[in-house]
């Protein structure tokens, strides 16, 4: 117990270095930026941004772009409460309750009491991050080749949980993902694969052009049809100092909401969406009067919120421990780390000691910096709500452009841009999900890296999934997963969980 | 009607996408060895993987046609095309041009893409992104592009 405290103030050490500061302030505001502004969500961000971390060393990287993340849930609630649109994905529920506050002028109330928790929520993840990452961590190196295969296709599964809509559709999204995570060479002889004579897939599809089409560009499209991006906002924000008979209405609902958030983001298939809409059911099911829920509710603000941050801190957890993203936007972490030469999974911790606790100290200063941005600052970003999405919308373009470009300085770049952004243009038309396409293309490689090494071990016995111990009840774990997703009566459940 | 909600449904068209990937990929991957459970080659797993896409893709493009599923969602060709369009001048002008012009260009093309746009906005966000870009990418981070043709 001593030694994680002595660990964590070795954190702070790094993190509080003037660069690593700067850099979590950087996530902060930036993350606080895009959740603000709708149409823009984490995942395009993060890649966007990913190619200017190049010149920094990965600790600084990584601990700005887990900022952007993180912050990304302080700004979403924001636009969610005073327009009504939903910043992120994460804050739609919240909009149902904090929009009606807004309107009867308790806009500050809401915001306050969104913050708070978000707060309280963001630094109880980080403390479980500190605690249960070394155990985990410690658990996995036991593993061997057929374990990781397991685990990965854990982790697939668990993204069909993640994605809405058909599960068979998911499923297909995941295989198309594996498909494209093969183009490029071949780990064993090198040979060019799939790449179609051209040489710059020789490394592999891009991936920030990949992300960037499908998610960016794609999303920009798609919003410039829809009519509803566009925002009025004359809400005005009124006192931001919550009354003492507030505070004790939402204590409970930002308690309940971290344990519940704390505990989707480190569950496969959890994630920070589920996390907030699981927050908002449970606390209209056991409120005293159901009715005031969609009638300006504070704990209908205060759970969802809470949750979203605790399980957008928590989801790192499988990601440093095991080297497993639990949804889109760690798959892109487990991108960032490869680019900066550190391979994702439980060797962090022990080789990378300043990384992990560097981030962790970094996720609770970021956290107060987050309620600083957020407060007393609000002001300017309401005022940043004013930018119509007919100006927002190029800007957009050009820094997708530059961003995709300045990875390799390569136009070809830009041009598989295009492609990925008509395929990712029609998926969603097709409503299929892109998020489980993602999953599939960063784990491809390491999936077939981990089948070939463990049939290699077995000389060709693909029974040897099943005789390790580990590899077998993550294996069951995964068809069980299934299994749960395919029967009417939790399906069912988990659409009204959507559409709610 | 009923012939044309058959094929435009999501399932029958998914289906047909995914098969139609898998067809291609397949095509490529009959090029690579293959190998043996023992002794895997560059083309085993992507072969294992397209075949199974084509298995469901297939189902996806089945099930289309006999159960009944949501139509396709409406295709808006103005800001899809103008928006692919606009990068493709990016892309062409980048190195040829320098960044200012490609970036300008970028979005006089994008300009298009929505009714909404204003000239003199879209010209002043324009000239704003290509000092910014060029200050910022150029001078600063020193992508290797030049600022100007």
């Amino acid at each position: 117990m001593m030694s994680v405290f002595g660990l964590l103030g070795h954190g702070f050490a790094v993190a509080a270095t003037p660069t690593n500061l700067f850099f979590c302030l950087v996530g902060a505001v930036c993350g606080t930026l895009i959740g603000v502004l709708p149409g823009l969500g984490p995942v395009a961000t993060i890649s966007l941004l990913l190619p200017a971390t190049f010149a920094l060393d990965p600790t600084a990287a990584i601990i700005m772009l887990s900022g952007i993340y993180y912050g990304a849930q302080y700004g979403g609630s924001t636009t969610a409460i005073l327009v009504n649109i939903p910043g992120e994905s994460t804050s739609v529920v919240t909009a149902i309750d904090g929009y009606k506050m807004a309107q009867q002028g308790r806009a500050g109330e809401a915001l306050a009491i969104a913050a708070i928790g978000s707060f309280i929520a963001g630094c109880f993840g980080t403390v479980v991050i500190a605690l249960l990452g070394p155990p985990l961590a410690l658990m996995t190196q036991r593993f061997a080749s057929p374990d990781y295969f397991s685990l990965m296709v854990l982790g697939l599964v668990s993204a069909v949980v993640l994605a809405n809509g058909s599960v068979f559709r998911a499923i297909s999204m995941i295989f198309l993902g594996l498909l494209l995570g093969m183009v490029g060479m071949d780990i064993n002889t090198g040979e060019a694969r799939m790449t179609f004579g051209f040489v710059e897939l020789s490394d592999g599809i891009d991936f920030v052009a990949l992300v960037m089409g499908l998610f960016g560009v794609a999303e920009v499209i798609s919003n410039l049809e829809d009519v509803s991006v566009r925002i009025v906002n004359h809400t005005r924000v009124g006192s931001i100092w919550p009354s003492f008979r507030v505070l004790k209405g939402a204590w409970g609902a930002v308690m309940r909401g971290t344990l519940l958030g704390t505990v989707f983001g480190i569950l496969p298939g959890g994630g920070a969406t589920m996390a907030s809409f699981s927050a908002y059911a449970l606390e209209k099911r056991i409120a005293k009067d159901p009715s005031r829920f969609g009638k300006g509710a504070i704990e209908g603000v205060a759970g969802p919120e809470s949750a979203n941050n605790a399980a957008a801190q928590t989801s790192f957890v499988p990601l440093l421990t095991m080297g497993i993203p639990t949804s889109a936007t760690m798959a892109l972490m487990v991108g960032a780390l490869t680019l900066h030469g550190i391979a994702p999974g439980p060797m962090i911790i022990s080789r990378q000691p300043d990384l992990f606790w560097g981030l962790i100290a970094s996720m609770f200063l970021g956290n107060v910096m987050l309620v600083i941005i957020n407060l007393p600052m609000i002001g300017i970003w309401v005022r940043l709500l004013a930018v119509p999405y007919r100006v927002l919308y190029l800007i957009i373009c050009v820094v997708c452009a530059i961003g995709v470009y300045s990875v390799n300085n390569s136009s070809f770049d830009v041009y598989l841009t295009i492609g990925f952004t008509l395929l990712g243009y029609v998926l969603r038309k097709l409503h299929a999900e892109p998020a489980p396409l993602l999953m599939g293309f960063v784990l491809g490689p390491m999936v077939e890296e981990n089948f070939r090494r463990s049939l290699i071990t077995s000389h060709g016995d693909p029974m040897i999934f099943l005789q390790r111990p580990i590899s077998f009840a993550l294996l069951l774990l995964s068809v069980a997963l299934l299994i749960s997703m395919v029967m009417p009566s939790i399906s069912r459940r988990r659409e009204e969980v959507f559409q709610e | 009607m009923k012939p044309i909600t058959r094929f435009g449904n999501i399932d029958f068209l998914s289906g047909l996408l995914l098969a139609a990937i898998a067809i291609i990929a397949l095509c490529y991957i009959r090029t690579l060895t293959v190998g043996t459970v023992l002794e895997m080659g560059p083309g085993y797993f992507p072969l294992g993987l397209a075949l199974v896409l084509l298995g469901l893709g297939l189902c996806l493009l089945v099930k289309g046609l006999f159960v009944d599923a949501p139509p396709v969602g409406e295709f808006h060709l103005r800001p899809l095309f103008f928006i692919l369009l606009s990068f493709a001048a990016f892309g062409l002008l980048i190195e040829r041009a320098g960044i200012m012009v490609a970036i300008l260009a970028q979005v006089a093309v994008a300009h298009f893409a929505s009714r909404e746009t204003t000239v003199l906005q879209s010209v002043l966000t324009g000239i704003g992104c290509a000092v910014v870009s060029a200050v910022v990418f150029v001078l600063i981070l020193q992508i290797p592009v030049s600022i100007l043709p």
